[in-house]
């Protein structure tokens, strides 16, 4: 059950061309990025900007070493550790929101409760609160908890943050399979277990990846709870980024594109792999077969 | 399973700290707040080197570096959610009131007292540091001074000095010392552009802006005798809006001029309405803005912050800007900066009095440290020898020569001192000029709402009188309703 | 669970049994959403009836709904709902005409469609801080390329940020750039859902490419359109970094938007109760636009079953 979108018409090279030059147009901004990572500071201020240019590889090195001030030696800035915290949080939360959200997706599907809208409806209403209203209750509820500065205090509130996205989405794709071949696999003496696993799941494997790529996407450069609630070892690459926003230099330009160079390829490949299902995903599943 | 090792340390010493049950003298691990640069990344690197506990334990600095932009975030958040995470913490200066209202600043005075070896190095600490630094309720290095003894009677100590700062002048000396520029600027003013230390003691504002006016080059035109490949500016100083990225050079000039801001060492009688305001405050507030039409554009736009004039000066685009002590050190790299083998620096300029003196008063910068309160005696007492060992004279002097900067006078006096930086000189001529913004909790409040009217002046949208006006009535309101004013 | 399931069978069955099995694979969601999100709200609601200060040690008192009157009162919230609405509303907009004109263009299959899309897709992955100060960069005077650029046609440097206006575009442009892509899937998922026979039927009838989009195109985006306004009008209200970082809310306070001066409230102020009133009131906005954002899924849904 491919969700292959159909084409308006179909195009040869010509047209290729044409929508390569404004992609590319589009893409400028972080092409700038891109090519910023490999310069100088000098050269990342030149005036007339510089399109041509010794590359250097420094400001790669620098995301990964600093040198030491009293002897000079060149020390880990741990940002490998801030890699994996932010593919291991971002990728567990998501992918717990999405378990969690497809279970409760099913039941308000299949088993819907009285009320069930209103659930549904609180659930998003979570996701539209402005997030600096909770800073301060969910600060102390860490402190209390002792979930602050943990792996896992930050990975239950990212899920709790993807669930009512997740809830949407999914419960939008059981809504579209079609119930009669359910039943008859029930009269066929399936249990409910095997009906979920063997005939619901498999049918819309596509829109989970969709509400994989998507929680990735909102999850990835979350800043501001990362910042006051990891620790010293489980930061995450946006807190540790903001070390170059300021300090003894203004922005240091040269080194924040290369980590936002580095930070991008992860969740460019998984897009890039799941793009078709990425369409899907956006329209929280309103769109029909 | 680091971090959850980590998790559990810290457990302990909070568990610890909060019962006040005894901790082994051995062990003792004091978790810092610092921001993440290189004043802070030297005291952690020095202390694991040198440090040796007198009690002959283990003691553990564990500094929790956060990001230099998120850092006050960072640290409210900790502190106001009772957290209890950090036993020392490196804080602005306008900071101490909020969080001594807060109950999370310890008191150190009766430690001071006690112990005759902080007893001397608070009376060698600079008074305006101590001022700026230490004291809450506010009190002015005057009153400081009058009292004759340190620590002074009836007075609250806070904080230490980690990174004391002042601005200064960076200048390049290629151009102001060029024979050409120096004959050309005598010609058009009849007086020396000013190329040595000794120059720049002599200037004032008014040649501040003659420098501005002077050295204003359009592309194509002569600099020093080479052609210019872009526009070049004769000077800058701060006027951004963003946190107190004008106020620091605004006051300056209030004060110079012998204006005032609302003065918190004498409430409740002190008031903001008619001094804030007062006419010789919006003159300087007007000769402030008078100078911004010879700064680089970016001044239009009131986004020109100590980190624009930094970037502005290392790319060459500026001749003489006005910045902290603590961003020179880039200046002087190669790889960041095209000026780094022409830079030289001077005090900046002042006000000239009636006598030909000239006032430099300015608004100090830089940080202090300060404990918490929820710690247990061993981990005070710990602690304390952490506040010894960093302000010893030898820790101090390592620490100039790294880059920082000390605020005790017997290591700014020692010979071999102005030599260890370029700005060191200067920096020492400065700091015995240097007053402080408010520290009451309200500051905050204060300063955002001042910045966002000096913003609107400095981009045009009201005057001068209107934008002091508008602040004077904002702090009269919140100063009453706060009780600072009767 | 299990353990207790072997202990108390009858527990057990009765918590299996078919009548409960919605709640409880709902349980689980709930459960975190509960103290991960619901908990924490519940409680900001609370101190927004005290006069509550996480600066000060005075215990707080009940002020019941003071703070709610002292924030709807305060000509400042109306100014920076004011600008929200504005930097909301334009932002909203180009978004729509560029994501509309994007889509446009990939709805037709060409040969490495996949590679040029992803090119149109990318900002949507950077952080805010990043498209905030890089953007902030391209409009400086002095180092930035829209000035430089600008600079052939000008005896001065243009100063994109030197007044209102330029700020508010600035910050429009940025944030237009980052989520356009947002909306071009949107409107592609429209579009490539057009069944095709009825643009076969419109081949046949040689009905003009005008009439066709209008008759046969746009039913089946128009309320995808209006999910979009909807969908990004939330999000662009909680727009915080990008101001924040480009102008701080200036020049002067043309650019605070709410969001920002939400943040100066409870961080900078400290005025811990009065800015959770203010969320709540913000909450209450952004509910009603998600009640206007379901109705229109609703009606989507209706229009093509």
């Amino acid at each position: 059950m491919a969700r292959r979108y159909r084409e308006i018409g179909k195009a040869g090279w010509g047209y290729t061309l044409i929508t390569s030059i404004v992609g590319l147009i589009y893409f400028s901004p972080v092409l700038w990025i891109i090519l910023t990572a490999f310069k100088t500071r000098t050269d990342a201020l030149a005036v007339p900007p510089k399109l041509f240019f010794t590359p250097t590889l420094e400001n790669f090195t620098s995301v990964f070493y600093r040198s030491s001030i009293t002897t000079g030696t060149s020390q880990s800035t741990d940002m490998a550790l801030y890699f994996f915290n932010s593919i291991f949080i971002a990728g567990t939360s998501v992918g717990l929101a999405l378990i969690v959200g497809t279970l409760a997706a099913y039941a308000f599907s299949r088993y819907p409760l009285r009320g069930n809208d209103t659930y549904l409806f609180i659930i998003l209403t979570t996701r539209m609160m402005p997030p600096i209203v909770v800073i301060i209750p969910i600060f102390l509820m860490f402190r209390l908890s002792g979930l602050a500065g943990s792996y896992w205090g930050i990975i239950l509130l990212y899920t709790a943050f993807n669930i009512p996205f997740s809830v949407w989405l999914v419960k939008s794709f059981f809504d579209e399979l079609n119930p009669e071949i359910e039943d008859a696999a029930r009269m066929d003496g399936a249990s409910e277990s095997r009906v979920f696993f063997k005939f619901c799941i498999p049918q819309i494997l596509a829109g989970l990846s969709a509400t994989f790529v998507f929680g990735l996407i909102l999850t990835w450069n979350e800043f501001l709870f990362a910042l006051l609630l990891t620790g010293v070892e489980t930061r995450t690459v946006p807190v540790a980024m903001a070390r170059t926003l300021g300090g003894e230099v203004g922005v240091d330009y040269g080194l924040l594109a290369a980590i936002v160079t580095l930070f991008l390829l992860p969740i460019f490949f998984v897009t890039f792999l799941l793009q078709n299902q990425l369409l899907r995903g956006v329209t929280f599943g309103t769109v029909k077969k | 399973m680091r971090s959850l090792i980590g998790g559990l340390m810290g457990a302990t010493t909070l568990a610890a700290g909060l019962s006040g049950a005894p901790v082994a003298a051995q062990d003792i691990t004091i978790t810092m707040a610092a921001p993440d640069w290189p004043p802070t990344r030297f005291m952690k690197e020095y202390f694991d080197q040198t440090y040796k506990s007198p009690n002959g334990g283990n003691t553990v600095l564990e500094m929790d570096f956060i990001p230099w932009p998120s850092f006050y975030e960072r640290v409210a958040a900790s502190l106001t959610s009772g957290e209890q995470k950090y036993q020392m913490i490196v804080t602005d200066s306008q900071w101490l009131g909020a969080f001594v209202e807060g109950g999370y600043y310890m008191n150190l005075t009766d430690k001071i007292n006690a112990d005759p070896e902080l007893k001397t190095i608070m009376q060698d600490l600079h008074p305006a540091l101590v001022s700026a630094y230490s004291t809450y309720p506010h009190r002015t290095r005057a009153q400081l001074e009058e009292a004759g003894e340190v620590p002074a009677p009836g007075v609250n100590y806070y904080g230490f000095p980690q990174f004391p700062d002042t601005y200064v002048t960076y200048y390049r000396e290629d151009i102001f010392c060029h024979d050409g520029e120096m004959a050309d600027f005598e010609a058009k003013y009849g007086t020396n552009l000013p190329c040595t230390y000794e120059d720049w003691q002599d200037t004032d504002w008014a040649k501040w802006g003659q420098i501005g006016e002077f050295f204003q080059r359009k592309k194509g035109e002569m600099l020093a005798g080479e052609t210019l490949d872009d526009d070049f500016y004769g000077i800058a100083y701060q006027a951004g809006k963003g946190y107190d990225f004008s106020t620091m050079q605004v006051n300056a000039f209030v004060w110079q001029n012998g204006g005032d801001i609302w003065d918190e060492s004498k409430a409740p009688e002190a008031q903001a309405e008619g001094v804030v305001n007062s006419d010789v405050a919006v003159e300087a507030f007007d000769e402030y803005l008078s100078y911004l039409q010879y700064m680089p554009p970016v001044a239009q736009t009131g986004q020109m912050d100590i980190f624009v004039i930094q970037d502005l000066y290392m790319q060459g685009k500026v001749g003489a800007i006005i910045d902290w002590v603590g961003l020179g050190e880039p200046v002087l790299d190669p790889s960041a900066s095209k000026v780094h083998d022409k830079s030289a620096f001077g005090p900046a300029p002042g006000t000239r009095q009636a006598d030909g003196s000239i006032d430099r008063t300015g608004n100090i910068g830089g940080q202090p440290f300060v404990l918490t309160t929820w710690n247990s005696d061993e981990v005070v007492d710990e602690a304390l020898n952490v506040v010894k060992w960093w302000l010893s004279p030898e820790t101090q002097l390592e620490a100039v020569k790294n880059g920082g900067q000390s605020g005790r006078m017997s290591v700014m006096a020692d010979p071999v001192y102005n030599d260890l930086r370029p700005w060191n000189r200067a920096h020492v001529e400065m700091i015995d000029w240097q007053k402080d913004v408010w520290h009451i909790p309200e500051f905050f409040e204060m300063l955002t709402q001042q910045q966002e009217e000096f913003d609107k002046a400095i981009t045009g949208q009201i005057t001068a009188k209107e934008a002091l006006d508008a602040v004077a009535e904002f702090q009269q309101e919140l100063l009453e309703d706060g009780g600072y004013i009767d | 669970m299990a353990n207790e399931n072997s202990r108390t069978g009858g527990f057990g069955a009765w918590l299996l049994d078919p009548k409960r099995r919605g709640a409880l694979l709902v349980t689980p969601a709930i459960t975190i959403l509960f103290v991960m999100n619901i908990f924490p709200l519940l409680w900001s609601f609370g101190l927004s009836f005290f006069n509550y200060r996480a600066s000060s040690l005075k215990v707080p008192t009940f002020r019941g709904l003071s703070n709610y009157e002292r924030v709807l009162t305060d000509d400042k919230v109306w100014e920076r709902f004011q600008t929200t609405a504005i930097i909301v509303g334009s932002s909203v907009i180009l978004q729509l005409i560029v994501g509309f004109l994007l889509a446009l263009m990939f709805a037709k299959a060409f040969p490495m469609r996949r590679i040029v899309l992803m090119l149109v897709l990318t900002p949507m992955m950077l952080s805010f801080v990043s498209v905030g100060v890089f953007f902030k960069l391209f409009y400086e005077p002095t180092f930035g390329v829209v000035s430089y650029l600008l600079s052939n046609f000008s005896d001065d440097r243009f100063v994109v940020l030197g007044t209102p206006a330029g700020a508010i575009a600035g910050i429009v442009i940025a944030d237009a750039w980052m989520w356009s892509p947002f909306v071009m899937l949107l409107v592609l998922a429209g579009l490539v859902s057009v069944p095709k026979y009825l643009y076969e039927a419109a081949e046949i009838d040689r009905a003009s490419s005008w009439r066709r989009f209008w008759t046969i195109t746009f039913p089946y985006i128009k309320s995808l359109l209006l999910l979009a306004v909807l969908f990004r009008t939330i999000e662009t209200f909680k727009l915080f970094d990008i101001v924040y970082i480009i102008t701080e809310g200036g020049p002067g306070s043309s650019t605070e938007t709410i969001a920002v001066y939400l943040y100066r409230t409870a961080f900078q102020f400290f005025r811990t109760s009065q800015s959770s009133a203010l969320a709540y009131i913000v909450l209450f906005i952004v509910v009603v636009l998600t009640n206007l954002y379901l109705y229109a899924v609703n009606r989507r849904a209706e229009e093509v079953d």
